[in-house]
């Protein structure tokens, strides 16, 4: 069934082809002792193929330079709450892939796996098993990283190098190179996604996952054949095991096959009462799943029922309190300007306004083609558009837009919470990048025009002066990503006021009270050898990995609660005021020894007891 | 037509294609703004400490000091330390006992708790602008109830749905303060009246629903019928009794038809009765005592309520204008 819709295309293909290809030149027959000689060494043909096909290898580059600043700057990036737990999940897969080596008759029994794989069963096994091998390898075995947690984190940072390397390609094989250059640029400086490419957690994998797997259905589309649909199926079974956000990957291939495939499927249909399905659709449907029950050893016993909890888990996930425009939010329904104002406020603005452009751009060519559509559908051409936009068989725009709508729509939906702040419509961001690669396209074409006008200009000057511009736009987001670490969720755009501007207008400071490592400085002059430390919104996995690699003072003791502390802290977010409040009362004093800034606005109160813990005493005046 | 359709539009061409061509300086302007935000931007520690010692020097004991925005609030309690920016100044019930304030903002920002207050003098200190108001009707207080929790000026009773009435007595331990999880619920203070029922009455500091803190006094009713009576000793009257009263953030912001009940009373006679509904945050009450102006004796609060909830309360006596 599959078949005849790749059928259909090449007709399709067939009918719109006006060039015949020409016949290539017929040469004599070499013997084979003349193709022997003539035959290239392998270096030789391989720096011939590099030469033709330097995309990926552009593309690389950009994502390896990228993964060694995740690298560079990991150290300095204290832990989330989410990844002490996956920390410690990951801990106890290792043990299960380490019995899969040695006895491996004895690891797909339900008891070792039911005991190992309950850790964090809310969330898909793939990252989780690549922070285990990535420990397992790069920690214990070739000891490439010192800390336990960069090798946790390694994988994270990898899939940041893929969500580059498929931006790059995806913007370049639809648009130019240059706009996959761009699209990639615009992509690693945006301050939120670089936060959350360092952490050993899913939501930069899910991203990587989302375009990559979008990414390759759209080269099956292109490029038709088996291969790129069973990768299009493998692909989207590795999302699924990513992330729950790959549910929603249908809601783009359904509509955007239905537009490219619509034709096809009529025609079919009314010819033989069946219809055809494309075959990476068909490859997603069921290789998808299967991958997704493989990979995940949870899912090897009750799998209804551990599926079932897992669903269940997530449509009824609980609601966590942010901060938006002043007001804590906890619950439906959630504000529908939030996910707008929080792209306007985090995204550097020369994305956005590439962005514009770019889409402006493509939104037009999309109605230009409906248009057309329309016209031939009728009958009869429509007054316009004049000129006959280019043909694009695969719909590149409407698959781009699609991947945009669907991952930002349910943030308008009422119900949706909103507590991740930027990181769960993250899928939506190499799309947006990729647009603005366009959007630069279109800059530089009148650019060079006005350029052109007053000077000539060679290739090496062209191209110089493309870096130039690329620098002049990006600067503002370059240095904003530099300067938001390590307090990336605290960062706004410079348009927004930047931090301080965050600040004003009451928006979220911080979450999963990563920032408690950045007290170390203070901590390592000023707290004494014993001294106990109440560490508020850091989970205690997070904690324990802070001390073992020594990233705040080993001599600190962690303790839950500020009647047990002599030093307490607070993350500065507006309902944990609470913890502040509670804090004055218990300490008798509201003076903090301490205020963790980043530009001016602070992000943790710290408070150091007075003598022994005397418990609150009514101040007078 | 043609030529003048295109010669209409080549001026718009020309601008969209100058406007395009100007993208690249938007990145220029987030560069410039990025620089500004991060380095001149940024208030200097030094001015912190130099706008403190200027107010220290020309606050009174009974001026307000309050910092803007309310986000900066931390920077200032660090800077001017306990002595002027106490927990008493910090989680006042509200402004309308101070004579004067002293304004520390930065960024341009002013508390909107100083709408209606006289502008009397702005100074700069570096990055910082140190303004004085006066309030125009200062209230005059006579006593603060909160500074009578204590076993020396406060004793406590609870009683149950029959009415027989236990001592609830004053101990001292370690404070409750919360864990690692939000949202807490209010510290409960290691100083405090313990009741056999099990509630408590103690000093602590409420994250109302607005988000501020307020010092309040913590009685926790024993349940339907039952209530916990609070005599405080050697109050002075004024011609009016004034407090405010709430329950913890957390519980406001799901709005019920819960109501917790404080009743005053003194010299054996009942001066007012206040309803608090869970949902409205924080909320303030006056009773007018014109015939105790100037008396003294014992003030009893009684608190009730359905339920076993931290509702907490503070008032004083004071003269307010006519």
């Amino acid at each position: 069934v599959s078949d005849t819709i790749e059928k259909e295309k090449d007709e399709e293909e067939t009918e719109t082809e006006t060039d015949p290809p020409s016949e290539p030149e017929k040469k004599p027959e070499k013997t084979k002792e003349e193709k022997k000689d003539d035959k290239p060494d392998f270096a030789t043909r391989a720096r011939a193929w590099i030469k033709e096909n330097p995309d990926p290898f552009i593309g690389g580059g950009l994502a390896a330079v990228y993964v060694l600043w995740l690298l560079a700057t990991a150290r300095s990036l204290g832990f989330s709450r989410d990844e002490g737990f996956y920390f410690s999940a990951a801990g106890d897969y290792k043990r299960w892939f380490q019995m899969l080596v040695d006895s491996p008759s004895r690891a797909i029994e339900r008891g070792p796996i039911d005991s190992i794989w309950a850790n964090n069963h809310e969330h898909p096994s793939l990252m989780k098993s690549f922070f285990a091998i990535s420990h397992m390898v790069f920690h214990d075995k070739w000891k490439i990283f010192e800390d336990d947690s960069t090798a946790f984190r390694f994988p994270g940072m990898m899939m940041m190098g893929l969500a580059i390397w498929v931006t790059y390609m995806f913007a370049t094989k639809a648009y130019s190179r240059r706009a996959g250059v761009v699209a990639a640029i615009a992509l690693g400086l945006m301050p939120r996604v670089f936060y959350h490419a360092h952490l050993a957690c899913f939501d930069v994998p899910i991203m990587a996952m989302w375009a990559t797997c979008i990414y390759v259905y759209w080269r099956s589309e292109k490029e038709g054949g088996l291969g790129w649909a069973l990768t299009a199926g493998l692909v989207y079974g590795l999302t699924l095991e990513t992330k729950h956000n790959a549910w929603m990957l249908p809601a783009v291939f359904l509509p955007h096959a239905l537009v490219v495939h619509g034709q096809a499927i009529s025609r079919h249909a009314a010819r033989s009462s069946r219809i055809p399905v494309p075959t990476s659709l068909v490859a997603m449907a069921t290789i998808g799943p299967a991958v997704f029950l493989l990979l995940w050893p949870w899912l090897w016993n009750d799998t209804l029922p551990r599926i079932q909890e897992y669903v269940n888990f997530h449509v009824h996930h609980e609601y966590y309190n942010i901060e938006f425009l002043g007001r804590t939010y906890f619950g439906p329904p959630s504000p529908k300007s939030y996910m707008p104002v929080m792209i306007l406020a985090t995204v550097p603005t020369i994305t956005l306004l590439l962005f514009a452009v770019g889409a402006f751009d493509r939104v037009r060519a999309l109605v230009e083609r409906a248009a057309i559509a329309l016209g031939e559908a009728r009958g009869r051409r429509l007054a316009w558009p004049k000129v006959t936009p280019e043909r694009d068989r695969t719909q590149t725009d409407l698959l781009v837009f699609l991947a945009i709508a669907v991952a930002l729509g349910p943030f308008l939906l009422p119900r949706t919470p909103i507590f991740g702040g930027t990181k769960h419509w993250i899928t939506a961001y190499p799309f947006i990048a990729i647009v603005a690669g366009r959007g630069f396209d279109l800059v530089w074409t009148q650019l060079e025009q006005l350029i052109a006008n007053r000077t000539a200009l060679d290739a090496r000057k062209r191209f110089l002066a493309q870096g130039i511009v690329v620098l002049l736009s990006f600067g503002g987001a370059l240095a904003t990503t530099i300067h938001s670490h390590p307090f990336g969720l605290s960062v706004y755009v410079p348009f927004a006021g930047g931090t301080a501007g965050g600040a004003d207008l009451g928006l979220n400071r911080q979450f999963w009270g990563f920032t408690t490592e950045s007290l170390a400085p203070w901590l390592a002059e000023n707290a004494k050898s014993g001294e106990s430390f109440y560490f508020m919104d850091t989970a205690w996995p997070s904690w324990v990995r802070l001390i073992e690699e020594k990233r705040i003072p080993p001599t600190l003791r962690g303790v839950g609660s500020p009647a047990d502390a002599e030093l307490s802290i607070v993350h500065h977010e507006q309902h944990m005021n609470e913890v502040d409040y509670n804090i004055w009362t218990e300490y008798g004093k509201d003076a903090p020894a301490y205020v963790l800034t980043h530009d001016g606005v602070p992000i943790i109160s710290l408070y150091k007891r007075s003598g022994p813990k005397p418990g609150f005493r009514s101040p007078r005046r | 037509l043609e030529k003048d359709v295109l010669r209409s539009a080549r001026p718009r061409a020309r601008l969209g294609a100058l406007a395009l061509a100007a993208v690249p300086l938007v990145g220029v302007v987030e560069l410039a703004l990025h620089v500004k935000q991060t380095t001149v931007d940024v208030v200097p520690d030094s001015d912190w400490l130099d706008a403190r010692d200027m107010v220290k020097a020309e606050a009174k004991p009974d001026d307000l000091v309050i910092f803007a925005p309310f986000w900066a609030d931390p920077l200032g309690r660090r800077s001017f330390g306990d002595e002027v920016a106490g927990i008493k100044r910090e989680a006042r019930p509200d402004e309308s006992r101070f004579a004067r304030a002293f304004e520390v903002g930065i960024r341009g920002a002013h508390r909107e708790e100083l709408e209606g207050w006289k502008l009397v003098s702005t100074k700069q200190v570096g990055k910082i602008a140190i303004s004085l108001y006066e309030n125009p009707s200062p209230a005059k207080l006579h006593t603060d109830v909160l500074d009578l929790v204590g076993p020396e000026s406060m004793t406590v009773t609870s009683s149950g749905p029959n009415g027989a009435e236990a001592p609830c007595p004053w101990q001292r331990g370690q404070g409750q303060p919360g864990g690692l999880g939000v949202p807490q619920g209010p510290a409960v203070p290691g100083d405090k009246f313990v009741c056999p029922s099990g509630g408590y009455v103690g000093a602590a500091v409420l994250h109302a629903l607005d988000h501020h803190p307020h010092l309040c006094i913590f009685a926790v009713p024993p349940g339907p019928g039952g209530a916990v009576k609070m005599k405080f000793a050697n109050v002075t009257f004024g011609n009016s009794l004034h407090g405010h009263s709430g329950v913890q953030w957390v519980n406001e912001r799901t709005p019920s038809g819960e109501r917790i009940q404080v009743a005053f009373s003194a010299f054996d006679r009942p001066i007012g009765q206040n309803a608090h509904r869970v949902g409205v945050g924080w909320t303030g009450f006056e009773f007018p005592t014109p015939e105790l102006a100037g008396k003294k004796g014992d003030l009893v609060a009684e608190v009730s309520g359905s339920g076993p909830r931290a509702y907490c309360f503070e008032a004083d006596t004071r003269d307010v204008a006519p």
